[in-house]
């Protein structure tokens, strides 16, 4: 349990360190007392950051970095969802500038002479994991988006 | 002097964040190739990096041209020069 204590900034622990070492002593051992552990270091370094103005301006930029990778993720995701119900080539264009082009292959037009009773079921099993890809991408976006939020809320 | 280092500085740890958000995009799109039995093509500056199963076939084929891979690092940079220069101008000290 006492090895959670190095999760905690150093200025922390060097200020508040000895204090906590004794209580997590007097306590017993829990799943609990971990998880208050760990919400305690995301805490304390939430602090040690929001107090610098160099550390809040690089935290938000990753953050920023985050929701970005998270957005393009979803706009890929959605892409092939929306192109696996074309039988054209689906282009993602602006002016002159062509960014992402999908094709359904050879294998799958041999899929469309067959009947439809093959052919659908097909389709349907492609698409169950994009809908699932998507959903968990978009669980992680809005936890990403409300960290800053619960963070602040916390302590 | 002082000040040009803080700027070089500045630049190169914003562009090796940037290729660490670039690099786990990346690592993304080979989840999804891997889940969604694809035949992915992204082109950098005229190399191709191919990815796909081998022992699944791929139903489609995904390209993502030399403008999608520099729109992609466009649009990572700017979301985090955007954040913080929001958060910069925002910040007031803790009390």
């Amino acid at each position: 349990m006492k090895g959670l204590l190095r999760l905690y900034p150093r200025s922390w622990r060097k200020r508040y360190g000895a204090e906590l070492e004794d209580l997590v002593d007097q306590t017993p051992g829990g799943l609990g007392v971990a998880l208050d552990l760990v919400i305690g270091a995301a805490v304390a370094y939430r602090d040690v950051i929001a107090s610098n103005r160099v550390l809040a301006t690089a935290g938000a930029c990753l953050h920023g970095m985050s929701v970005a990778v998270l957005v393009q993720a979803i706009g890929f995701v959605t892409l092939i969802l929306i192109a696996q119900r074309s039988a054209d080539p689906t282009d993602v264009r602006f002016g002159p500038f062509n960014f992402a082009t999908v094709i359904q292959t050879s294998y799958f037009r041999l899929g469309e002479l067959l009947s439809p009773v093959t052919w659908m079921p097909l389709t349907y099993n492609i698409s169950i994991p994009d809908v699932v890809l998507l959903l968990v991408l978009a669980f992680a976006l809005a936890v990403v988006l409300a960290a800053p939020r619960l963070l602040r809320r916390l302590g | 002097m002082r000040r040009i280092t803080a700027a070089i500085s500045l630049v190169l740890l914003l562009l090796v964040a940037t290729a660490v958000a670039e690099a786990s995009l990346l690592g993304l799109l080979v989840v999804f190739t891997s889940i969604l039995r694809l035949y992915l093509v992204v082109e950098i500056a005229g190399h191709y990096l191919q990815m796909s199963s081998l022992n699944v076939p791929s139903f489609l084929q995904v390209g993502i041209a030399n403008a999608g891979t520099v729109g992609s690092f466009l649009l990572t940079i700017a979301s985090g020069l955007g954040a913080a220069a929001y958060r910069y101008r925002r910040w007031r000290p803790v009390l």
